[in-house]
């Protein structure tokens, strides 16, 4: 392996830029998540924002380029922005409004007429380009867009020295990724302390219970639809004037269905999605580094994607576990026991966690095999036969470690009745992945030599501290005073 | 369910009618395929059929598409009217759209190329402009040259003077106003003002007025000539006038003519008027000439003529026969305008302005509505227009009848599954490497194992969501969507990295070798229809079975109509619900085997963008039944060839029919939609009969369309 071009690849990592960078790719996908956080909160599913998003986006290109020629250069490029960026959201708020018509007026399936806004997101978009540029793949030829203001914070932030860190991370951000970080608070407020927030989440719970209490359902339904709309303009207005700079055909890629997946992934919650999100954009922000790395560049593309599956089933498995521990607490009444199940709740993601981390090792392990030549860059004197070795060791391991971690995802309760058997599993794959990072971490200080040694001891360390931080030391004394009730 | 009195009156009417329709749609298709005329010959029919490749195959597929038109109004009765309305209104909405497109349709008649000259007897008032350059031959110490230039108060200029390289020759440069006052006078040429003009000045031979600021609007005269006191003269003198300003003069008399293009196509703000500049003296005739540059384009000029003030002083939009044979050089029709022998009354810069003549509202709307017909004309009559784009049409047809079948499926029990676009890539990958890798095979055992193995692998990829949807409860639409992302990338991946040939600059696979195709049986000029028809209806049979005659498809109806109810029944709805996920994914493998082995014949980049989102318009459309499918994909796929005949004819953008199909879809899931019309029609018979069938559930255009008829 081309060791100086790996240690940059590491530095560049481990490095402000690539946190300014995340949230640079972050913005798009936050703010339609936290739309489809509201449309899910209320019970409509809002599966048009990818659909909205490309109108809005194309929309601010068109107006803010128009600008310049109604208003003169100089008027134009002050307001061009704001002007798309209005204009965007009017198109945003439309098209969810028309979603809702078709839905709650006249009665089509949500989920089919959400597909529909799709497909006239993506064709109108790309039919009115080509009418207006002449071009079917994007506007830089015919249309001057411009880009929202970008933010400059104060320059004596850079002398401070922790402050500095973050300066650099939020210096040079478009006014769009604050507008992100402040809608995160902006829903929260919205969903938690504001009656129609509470509405909107009765209406998302029961229906039925909510307009028996006086609430206007379908009012309330068409508020989320339109909200969502908007927060999916936001985004779509970032990816053409703050992110690109010009518009092109099907640019959100798939980031609207992205965002469907991201609140399920952030628990339902503002804060939960906002970090959702960032993982997301964590991913995408990798895959460019690792570009460099001569890897197919599809490989870290598709961890995001297979993230989302496994998050879904993540937060499958704990909608039904929480449904469980609900309904024992109703049943068992005083003897229930809250603690023990709480460190269960906690274990078991861990345990999926690990499980999921270990389908990517899998998915790395299929790639080698079905395309060996993509990786034979990796080393100097690698062969297939080579690849197919590591590809064959990273499927047996990552085999192996949903091997162990899947027994106690399927059943939670073998948690609790064989705590040592757990504890071995979850701290042999956390041992492993953190290791790992740890080791790479390591490698790009001055401690290289001895990455190794260090960087799996850091992790034997850290992931016995997590593990009995998460509940595991409960565990063990009960496990001590009294063995385990035998559970129905 | 249909009341029995109602169902009497139909049982044979329907079928007949349905039967008259099919046989339309064939004897049309096969007029159409066949290209026969009306007043052809019987021989000639004969000629013509025989001239076509595979004509027996084109009337069996002619036939088929008939017989599909027979299934739909056998299966869906009088709901086969409310599909084939609501592709009607969508086609009307598509209209408008394209209408709407084709608003600038009238601008091709002021569209064109343009020049403008001005004629005259007289000396021309200015001679040089800024930023022209002009060469003289000095032979004598007495040769002068004097250049007249308009110019604005402030602008700022630079005069040059210079002799070839060369050359050694001091030249006197002046620089005077109207009144003949010395304003400047060049001097040698510095190395910075050399570097400055490197444009012009080559050596130390030039003589430069720098940056000097014209003190008011008016008209300037350059000199030059050779210094006092030079003896012997023999050079070729250049005077170039430099500035950064806009020229305040076009043109003068008699010079080349300048012009532009009027409502250029695709741009964003496009010219529709222009002003050009001259200088005249008083008394100058002048003869002001606006043509189209090129006898066919088809532009009508009109030119008026302002003054040095801003005062109107002649137009004119027309030429009369006369002026066109008197200028044949410049004017190619009475269209072009001309301004004939106008004297002028002032000295000064005049204005030509110059545009189309403005078309008429009614030429506007009657322009628009003659391009949208043309285009529509393309787009519903395209596909059998010619016998390679009908090849494209049935081949579209027989993906899109796969993908509806295997959509219509899991809408059949209510999943919105949408993973067929991830199950058809890898179906694709799968039978594209085993005929790349098998290809010694026989035909006869390769093309069935790359069936199944793409059909297994479309499985596989179906059955993963439906397992975590059934055993775990994760969102079915949500897994899917990714799902499909990580087929594609997989897809890109292996044929980036190990199916293109290594120094092969695109990114495809070899050609999948014969063995390993589906066989053509019409073959026009390697468009290729091939034994997937046989495939496709086998497929269209099977599912029928399966949904209408199985176990399980009777478990997939009741989980469709009411999965709670299902479950107390005793079905067994985890299983089936994966199960049908799993089988709906090999149907979606399978098309992607058509896909590889049958149209493209080898693995592609992007083989398919979005095919399975028309597959779901196929499904909707169809009632979800698989019987109806084949005429809906059969649609479907017309309106796309056409789409794409649309778009190469009258350039109007293909993606009108992805807006038609939005339209389709809202429309065709709009249940509020047909209560409003069936109520009305419930009134009017005074009966509440017909509303029974569909008092049961909120969303019919999911559920079985109106069992029970005859099955």
């Amino acid at each position: 392996m081309d060791n100086s071009l790996f240690q940059n690849v590491l530095e560049g990592i481990f490095s402000a830029a690539f946190l300014a960078s995340v949230l640079r790719v972050t913005t798009p996908i936050l703010l339609p998540s936290l739309g489809a956080l509201i449309s899910d909160r209320a019970g409509v599913i809002n599966i048009g924002l990818e659909g909205i998003m490309l109108i809005s986006a194309f929309t601010g290109v068109v107006f803010s380029a128009y600008a310049q020629t109604w208003w003169g250069a100089d008027t134009g490029r002050m307001v061009g922005p704001w002007l798309g960026l209005g204009m965007g959201l009017v198109m945003g708020v439309l098209t969810a409004w028309i979603l809702g018509f078709f839905h709650l007026k006249l009665k089509a399936d949500l989920i089919l007429s959400g597909i529909a806004i799709n497909f006239l997101g993506q064709s109108a978009t790309i039919a009115i380009m080509y009418e207006l540029t002449g071009d079917r793949g994007n506007t830089q030829g015919g249309l001057e867009s411009m880009k929202m203001p970008f933010i400059h914070l104060p320059k004596f932030l850079n002398d401070i020295p922790v402050v500095s860190f973050f300066y650099q991370v939020l210096d040079n951000q478009s006014v769009m990724t604050w507008i992100a970080l402040a809608s995160v608070a902006v829903v929260w407020y919205f969903l938690y302390r504001t009656p129609t927030g509470i509405h909107l989440r009765a209406v998302g719970e029961n229906p039925e219970a909510a307009a028996s209490v006086g609430i206007r359902v379908t009012r309330i339904k068409y508020l989320a639809l339109v909200l969502s709309g908007v927060l999916a303009a936001l985004g779509g207005v970032h990816m053409s004037m703050g992110y690109l700079g010009f518009f092109q055909a099907n640019m959100t890629a798939g980031r609207g269905f992205i965002a469907l997946a991201t609140p399920y992934l952030g628990g339902g919650h503002p804060i939960g999605t906002g970090l959702a999100s960032v993982i997301f954009g964590s991913f995408d922000a990798l895959s460019v580094r690792v570009g460099s790395l001569e890897i197919p560049s599809q490989l870290p593309q598709v961890l995001p994607y297979m993230a989302t599956v496994m998050a879904l089933v993540i937060y499958a498995l704990q909608n039904q576990l929480a449904v469980r521990v609900r309904t024992l607490r109703s049943a068992e009444g005083e003897g229930f026991d809250a603690t023990f199940w709480s460190a269960i709740q906690r274990l078991s993601v861990l345990h999926m966690f690990m499980a999921m981390v270990a389908v990517f090792g899998v998915l790395v392990g299929v790639s080698m095999f079905s395309a060996p030549k993509g990786f034979l860059s990796l080393g100097t004197d690698w062969s297939t036969s080579t690849v197919f070795l590591y590809g064959g060791l990273i499927m047996a391991g990552s085999l192996f470690l949903i091997g162990v971690n899947l027994p106690f995802m399927l059943d939670v309760e073998r948690i609790g009745r064989h705590p040592l058997a757990s504890a071995g599993a979850m701290v042999v794959s956390l041992w492993l992945y953190l290791g790992l990072v740890f080791m790479l971490f390591v490698e790009t200080t001055s401690l290289a030599d001895h990455s190794v040694t260090l960087g799996f001891l850091i992790g034997l360390a850290v992931s016995i501290a997590i593990w009995l931080a998460l509940g595991g030391l409960h565990l063990l004394q009960r496990n001590h005073r009294q063995p385990a009730p035998a559970q129905a | 369910m249909k009341p029995k009195t109602a169902q009497k009156g139909n049982r044979l009417t329907l079928p007949l009618f349905g039967f008259v329709m099919a046989v339309l749609t064939l004897l049309f298709l096969s007029y159409k395929a066949y290209g026969l005329g009306l007043g052809m010959s019987l021989s000639e029919v004969k000629d013509a059929i025989q001239a076509t490749p595979g004509p027996l195959s084109v009337l069996l597929i002619n036939a088929l598409a008939g017989f599909s038109v027979f299934l739909l109004i056998w299966e869906l009765r009088w709901d086969a009217a409310r599909v084939l309305l609501t592709v009607v209104v969508a086609l009307i909405f598509g209209y408008l759209m394209t209408a709407f497109f084709s608003l600038d349709a009238a601008d091709s008649l002021i569209r064109g190329e343009f020049r403008i000259k001005v004629v005259s007897d007289a000396e021309a008032l200015t001679t040089i402009n800024y930023g022209e350059k002009i060469a003289t031959e000095f032979s004598s110490p007495q040769d002068a040259v004097s250049y007249t230039f308009a110019g604005r108060a402030g602008d700022v200029v630079s005069v040059l003077a210079y002799v070839d390289q060369d050359v050694e020759l001091p030249l006197a440069l002046t620089l005077r106003d109207e009144n003949g006052n010395v304003l400047g006078e060049g001097t040698q040429a510095t190395k910075t003002q050399t570097r400055a003009f490197r444009r012009y000045l080559t050596k130390k031979n030039g003589y430069v007025i720098q940056d000097f600021t014209l003190p008011e609007d008016g008209f300037y005269t350059i000199t030059a000539q050779a210094a006092e006191g030079v003896e012997e003269v023999n050079a070729e003198v250049t005077v170039a006038l430099v500035s950064d300003a806009p020229p305040l003069v076009d043109f003068a008399y008699n010079s080349k003519p300048v012009g532009a293009i009027f409502n250029k196509e695709k741009v964003s703000n496009p010219l529709r008027e222009a002003e050009y500049h001259f200088a005249g003296r008083e008394g100058d005739v002048v003869t002001i000439l606006a043509y189209v540059s090129r006898p066919e384009v088809g532009m009508d000029l009109q030119v008026t003529l302002y003054g040095p003030d801003g005062e109107k002083i002649a137009f004119n939009d027309n030429a009369t026969d006369a002026q066109v044979e008197q200028f044949s050089r410049e004017l190619k029709s009475t269209r072009d305008a001309i301004l004939q022998d106008v004297t002028l009354p002032a000295e000064g810069v005049y204005t030509v302005y110059v545009r189309p003549n403005p078309l008429d509202t009614s030429v506007r709307i009657k322009e628009t509505i003659k391009a949208t017909n043309k285009a529509y004309d393309a787009f519903l009559l395209g596909p059998l227009s010619r016998l390679n784009r009908w090849v494209v049409w049935i081949r579209d047809a027989l993906t899109l009848i796969l993908l509806g079948l295997s959509i219509a499926m899991v809408f059949r029990a209510r999943q919105f599954s949408l993973g067929a676009e991830g199950q058809l890539y890898f179906g694709a990958l799968v039978s594209g490497v085993v005929g790349l890798t098998f290809g010694n095979l026989p035909s006869y055992l390769l093309v069935p194992i790359a069936l199944l193995s793409a059909a297994t692998a479309g499985f596989l990829w179906g059955l993963l969501p439906g397992a975590l949807k059934a055993y775990l409860g994760a969102d079915e639409l949500v897994s899917t969507l990714m799902l499909n992302m990580v087929a594609q990338r997989f897809y890109e991946m292996v044929l980036t990295f190990q199916l293109k040939p290594p120094d092969a600059g695109y990114t495809y696979s070899d050609w999948i070798p014969e063995n390993g195709l589906l066989a053509p049986i019409v073959d026009v000029t390697g468009d290729q229809v091939t034994i997937a028809v046989y495939i496709v209806i086998a497929m269209v049979v099977l599912t029928w079975l399966m949904i209408r005659r199985t176990p399980i498809g009777y478990e997939i109806r009741m989980i469709g109509a009411n999965i709670k109810f299902a479950n107390y029944g005793g079905v067994n709805t985890k299983r089936t619900i994966m199960l049908v996920m799993a089988i709906s994914g090999a149907v979606a493998g399978l098309a992607g085997a058509h896909l590889a082995m049958g149209m493209h014949r080898r693995l592609i980049l992007n083989i398919s963008v979005g095919l399975a989102f028309e597959g779901v318009v196929v499904a909707l459309l169809a009632r979800n039944n698989p019987l109806v499918v084949p005429f809906t994909g059969l649609l479907y796929a017309y309106l796309r060839t056409g789409a794409q005949v649309m778009e190469r004819d009258a350039n109007i953008s293909s993606e009108v029919v992805r807006i038609i199909q939005a339209v389709v879809i809202l429309l065709i899931t709009a249940e509020a939609l047909v209560t409003f019309v069936r109520r009305r029609r419930i009134r009017r018979r005074g009966t509440l009969e017909l509303d029974m069938g569909e008092g049961q559930n909120g969303n019919g255009s999911l559920t079985p369309a109106e069992e029970g008829a005859h099955g």
